[in-house]
């Protein structure tokens, strides 16, 4: 039985720090049935193939020479995603040809590394799956992408402060009871990247750079806004009574602000009860 | 032995933990020698020690499927049977098994003269599933050899039954004490060889988890609310959830309330909080869970389909496999692949939880299908609104062939306050500098 491959959370930072592929051994090819996966080891550790972003497309270009491929920019807060799409992935391939910069995009891609030349390596994502997405859910993904990260972080720097006195920390690694793919991802990561405190650190503070970056505009905050104007249109507007609604709405319109926005927002102060309808097409705010 | 090949057998030693690095050197070098190529020499080397290697395994540990292993047991029930075994009178002997892990059921298929309470050591045997549990198969190729009497902890002390917490609840099982309290209950009529008889189907619930439970006997005032002490009630399978029986003869008492316990109906008739899909991954079948994640993919088979009246299998171009031409009833579903960062789990949706998560009707995507004169158009579209999205799902979990999959008995959109998420991060990272 084949168990599909997990959709690793992970910024560009981590993943463009990346550059060790791991084939899969005759062993594990034997026991699974053919089904041979290539990962892709990061410094923290973990064994990529699959890969799920929310982030800003900001480029769009056509690479192809007799076919079109399309190579894209996907951009979170630590750096940015390369993704091809060509006539394999026919769906990505459209929706990349017609997709508008900026917007918020979805992909769940698979790992491809290029080694043009020994010692560099080109990471890229070939998507599966590429949708519109909003600025809702690219703000969940960096504070899901967030925690997954730190919670890597925190589990490499407790085994390599638990076997820092020990020369070989990747040994001391191996030797401790819960030996498990988390950890050979990690004591495989030192052997090739030297991942210590330095990097760990750089990591915490690309983290901490990416949480902050959506704090200055938390989610909603448009909306919020707009209830505000409203309710101070309507209170300027009240002379006791209540406003009429089409009155509301026509200075509103002359003050240049959206019909559609003002009614939602009379709508929402409704619900949360900071005016009532005292008679029908009659808004009278409660103060 | 040629360098090159070290790391080679540097992998099959590791692989195979049991056998010494000379023996695997000395195997690899004589099917070098026949010209086999480096893959297919050590494929063959893997084989041939694997399945020669029996492993010792304990009652609670025994998976189905097993082949070859060795059980240290002691024989807690054994009866003779006469079948018929492919046209064939034959005698056989089943019964029950135990370690201090565990409970098990077992059938021999050639002769043994056992006794209960004796304790054996049986070599190569294997596991079969029978009632959706596992069942120990002594077979031709197996043999048992008595151990010593005191090798084993005794009789009584192993036919004991277990007390246990809901969630201890597994395979090597056969009946449990325990003590929990009732958060669903109804009636049901069922038909018992053509008899009308009412029995009691529910859910019991304590601190660490929830399981289906049957009562074939009317329990005298007990209602959704009750906490029941029960002992020796039996415990069946059904695809890797355990679900408890009780009947006549199995002591129930309700637990009074000035009985001190480590939970109260109210602690424990909560939904279940969500787990991280890695941990449902881990059990063959779960009971009333609950996980969330992103959906990364639709797969095909979602939309609306056509269901055979008589089977309610999926069909296509009107006709069902076994029943022939038929007037097919119209129906939606979703498959979703739901991931989390930790692991990926097949979703499945009814038709009810499908509008929700859609946001169409069954109506509503028959006239789509209609205009579009296109089969496809409701599946691309259900592609292109939930790729991406946020989903919780509640239901219930198991294992079939293909993988774990969660059939949802609830849907909801998990909102979880980002701001409280952002500060318990900011928290984790304090000092850290930007």
């Amino acid at each position: 039985m084949v168990e599909r491959e997990v959709a690793f959370r992970m910024f560009a930072k981590e993943l463009n720090d990346s550059g060790l592929t791991i084939h899969s051994t005759i062993d594990e090819a034997i026991n699974s049935e053919g089904h041979t996966p290539n990962y892709l080891l990061t410094p923290l550790g973990s064994m990529v193939n699959r890969v799920f972003i929310v982030g800003v497309i900001t480029e769009v270009d056509n690479v192809g020479n007799d076919i079109d491929t399309w190579k894209a920019r996907i951009v979170d807060p630590s750096g940015a995603f390369t993704i091809y799409a060509g006539q394999y992935q026919p769906q990505a391939a459209i929706f990349l040809s017609s997709v508008e910069t900026p917007a918020f995009v979805s992909v769940v891609g698979k790992v491809r590394v290029y080694k043009p030349d020994p010692g560099t390596s080109i990471i890229s994502l070939r998507p599966e799956e590429i949708h519109l997405a909003d600025e809702k859910m690219r703000n969940d993904w960096v504070i899901d992408t967030a925690e997954l990260t730190l919670d890597r972080v925190e589990a490499v720097s407790e085994m390599v402060s638990s076997c820092k006195s020990v020369p070989d920390t990747c040994e001391c690694i191996k030797d401790k009871a819960d030996f498990s793919e988390i950890s050979e991802g990690i004591c495989l990561a030192i052997d090739n990247y030297g991942t210590g405190s330095d990097y760990l650190d750089e990591m915490r503070s690309v983290i901490k750079k990416c949480i902050v970056s959506i704090e200055l505009a938390p989610p909603g905050n448009g909306e919020k806004d707009m209830d505000v104007v409203v309710m101070e249109l309507l209170e300027e507007l009240d002379e006791g009574k209540g406003v009429d609604y089409l009155h509301l709405l026509s200075v509103a319109k002359s003050r240049n602000i959206n019909e559609k926005a003002v009614d939602s927002a009379v709508r929402s102060l409704l619900a949360k009860g900071s005016c009532y309808e005292p008679k029908i097409g009659i808004i009278r705010p409660i103060s | 032995m040629d360098e090159k090949f070290a790391p080679h057998i540097e992998e099959l030693t590791r692989a195979l933990g049991h056998v010494s690095r000379s023996v695997i050197e000395d195997e690899l070098e004589l099917l070098l020698k026949y010209r086999v190529p480096i893959d297919e020499a050590k494929r063959s080397v893997l084989k041939k020690f694997r399945d020669s290697s029996p492993v010792t395994k304990k009652v609670n540990d025994l998976v189905i499927g097993d082949k070859g292993i060795a059980l240290e047991v002691r024989i807690l029930e054994i009866n003779e049977k006469d079948v018929n075994l492919r046209g064939e009178a034959a005698t056989i002997f089943s019964g029950v098994l135990g370690d201090e892990t565990g409970m098990c059921s077992f059938t021999s298929w050639k002769p043994i003269s056992l006794n209960s309470g004796d304790a054996v050591k049986i070599l190569n045997a294997s596991v079969r599933s029978w009632r959706n549990r596992a069942e120990v198969n002594i077979g031709d190729r197996s043999e048992v050899e008595l151990l010593q009497d005191t090798d084993l902890p005794d009789i009584s002390e192993l036919s004991e039954t277990p007390v246990k917490k809901l969630s201890e609840i597994g395979y090597s099982d056969m009946f449990v004490s325990s003590v929990a309290a009732v958060i669903e209950l109804y009636h049901r009529e069922v038909d018992v060889k053509g008899h009308n008889l009412t029995i009691i189907e529910g859910v019991l619930a304590d601190e660490t988890g929830r399981l289906p439970f049957v009562s074939w006997s009317l329990l005298d005032g007990v209602d959704i609310g009750s906490i029941l002490r029960f002992e020796d009630a039996s415990v069946s399978m059904y695809r890797g959830v355990p679900s408890i029986h009780l009947n006549e003869s199995t002591p129930v008492r309700i637990v009074g309330p000035d009985e001190e316990l480590s939970f109260t109906f109210d602690s424990v008739n909560v939904p279940p909080e969500p787990l991280p899909i890695k941990e449902v991954l881990q059990n063959e079948g779960m009971f009333d869970v609950s996980v969330k994640g992103n959906i990364v993919s639709v797969r095909p088979g979602s939309g609306l389909i056509t269901r055979c009246p008589e089977c309610n299998r999926v069909i296509m171009k009107n006709a069902c496999r076994s029943h022939g031409v038929v007037e097919g009833i119209q129906d939606m579903r979703i498959k979703l692949i739901l991931d989390d960062g930790t692991g990926s789990l097949l979703v499945m949706l009814n038709r009810e939880l499908s509008e929700i998560v859609y946001g169409k009707t069954l109506q509503e995507c028959e006239l789509v299908m209609g205009k579009s004169m296109s089969a496809n158009v409701v599946y691309d579209d259900m592609k292109n609104i939930l790729t991406g999205r946020y989903l919780g799902v509640r239901g219930n979990t198991s294992r079939v062939e293909y993988g774990v999959t969660f059939v949802a008995k609830s849907v909801w959109a998990p909102s979880d306050d980002p701001e409280n998420r952002i500060s318990a991060l900011l928290e984790r990272l304090e000092g850290v500098e930007v």
